[in-house]
């Protein structure tokens, strides 16, 4: 099924002008009265928990109140509707979208995707014999303006990982790129090569929710420099940046108002269906390559500090 | 002076939280909460890993309506008065209580002996 990835997430939150302004700071843009978005469309929709055009939350309290998938066409959205409707309730929306239950509760939306073509150049590196930049381009500077290219993946806590993958595997053609033991896969749809769209971790049922958002940057300096901005602006980071082994993602996560983590990624691996897929025990180890911690700007000078 | 001064109970507006970084290590290690004419002191430290802090932002401890103390990493929520998880991944467990003491004349203060015994 030609699936291509997370087109929105839905919040139903507590704080709607402390998310609104988080969304702002993150790097995304205002679209309408509710959305904020990537450069390519992709994004969130912030609304107040007691919303009545929101599906209903979780028993967990959870604020994402449904992720909505774009696909790559109307036959794709048929296909979807055709399959899920032998076992469960399948709502066309007015917007032509369709609306199901996955089977562990997690509302999902299927859309014609909103993505649009634009420019989403990655951050290009030179070395010694390869000048991928281009001749007296720099490469970073105080004022550049990371963006925001494309909502990236969503990290699910849920109570039984097994069924989750057995579902979105059998059910919606995703693939299983990688796995921690007994944790739960990482798992791409037909329609990208992204390493993962979606993570599950299992957890006990009380805690089902989302455990983490992204979106992609363009490349590591612009993961660095939009965290900066965000310490800069008083917001509090949870881990990172560092870069993971599963993936090769660079990633940095901060807290957030959305009652999860909100994480800035860039350069996640490509993957076919050539791909062996590996298992890792999860832990600080096998969770990154490197892990590194922020520090206010300090440069080394010539001598000692003078003397007060 | 064996205690440290932490402001008057007037600085906060009920429903207020603050955090303190008494030995300027960086980061806030432990907040305060106004509730009512009563205030309430944890360490910033979530029981889910133990081992992050909970605001977003500095002094971002409570839910919009001040019913709750937050977590923002996963949005667990904590009883303001004794620091008991009610939902999200800690259910049932306890923030660390900090105890502070408010004078007659509603200074709040804290002792060295317990910035030493929970490491703040
Ligand atoms: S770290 Fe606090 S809820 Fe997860
Ligand atoms: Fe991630």
């Amino acid at each position: 099924m030609n699936i291509i990835g997370p087109d929105k997430l839905i919040f139903g939150v507590d704080d709607v002008e402390a998310c609104r302004q988080f969304a702002r700071d993150y790097g995304l843009a205002e679209q309408g009265e509710h959305s904020f978005v990537a450069l390519d469309g992709t994004g969130i929709e912030v609304r107040s928990r007691d919303d009545e055009s929101l599906p209903a939350a979780l028993a967990s309290g959870s604020m994402l109140r449904k992720t909505v998938y774009g696909v790559a066409d109307q036959a794709t959205l048929d296909q979807i509707k055709a399959e899920l409707e032998t076992d469960r309730d399948v709502k066309v929306l007015e917007d032509g979208s369709i609306e199901l239950l996955d089977d562990l509760g997690f509302v999902l939306g299927f859309q014609v995707t909103v993505r649009k073509a634009v420019d989403l150049a990655a951050e290009r590196v030179n070395s010694v014999a390869q000048c991928n930049r281009g001749i007296n381009h720099v490469g970073v500077s105080k004022d550049h303006k990371p963006s925001i290219q494309t909502l990236s993946h969503v990290v699910y806590f849920v109570p039984d990982p097994v069924k989750a993958e057995a579902f979105y595997e059998k059910r919606l053609g995703f693939v299983t790129t990688d796995r921690f033991t007994g944790v739960g896969p990482f798992m791409r749809p037909a329609g990208t090569q992204d390493h993962h769209t979606l993570f599950f971790i299992g957890t006990p049922p009380h805690m089902q929710g989302c455990e983490h958002f992204t979106f992609h940057l363009s490349g590591p300096t612009d993961v660095m420099q939009a965290g900066t901005n965000m310490v800069n602006k008083g917001y509090q980071s949870f881990w990172g940046p560092g870069r993971h082994l599963f993936g090769s993602n660079w990633f940095w996560y901060f807290k957030s108002p959305f009652g999860c983590n909100m994480e800035f990624d860039a350069d996640m691996d490509q993957h076919d269906d050539s791909w062996t897929g590996r298992e890792a025990m999860m832990g600080p180890d096998n969770s990154q390559a490197f892990l590194l911690q922020y520090r206010e700007k300090w440069a080394p000078a010539g001598g000692p500090p003078p003397k007060a | 002076m064996n205690k440290i001064h932490l402001g008057a109970v007037s600085d906060f507006n009920d429903g207020e939280a603050k955090g303190f970084d008494i030995n300027n290590v960086g980061a806030d290690t432990f907040f305060v909460v106004r509730k009512g004419n009563e205030m309430f002191a944890y360490v910033d430290i979530c029981p889910h890993y133990n081992d992050t802090s909970l605001p977003w932002k500095r002094h971002m401890y409570l839910d919009n309506q001040s019913q709750h103390i937050v977590c923002a990493a996963h949005g667990a929520l904590f009883d303001i008065e004794d620091g008991y998880c009610l939902q999200g991944p800690c259910l049932g467990q306890t923030l660390r209580k900090v105890p502070i003491e408010v004078s007659a004349d509603n200074d709040i203060w804290i002792r060295l002996t317990t910035i030493e015994e929970f490491n703040l």
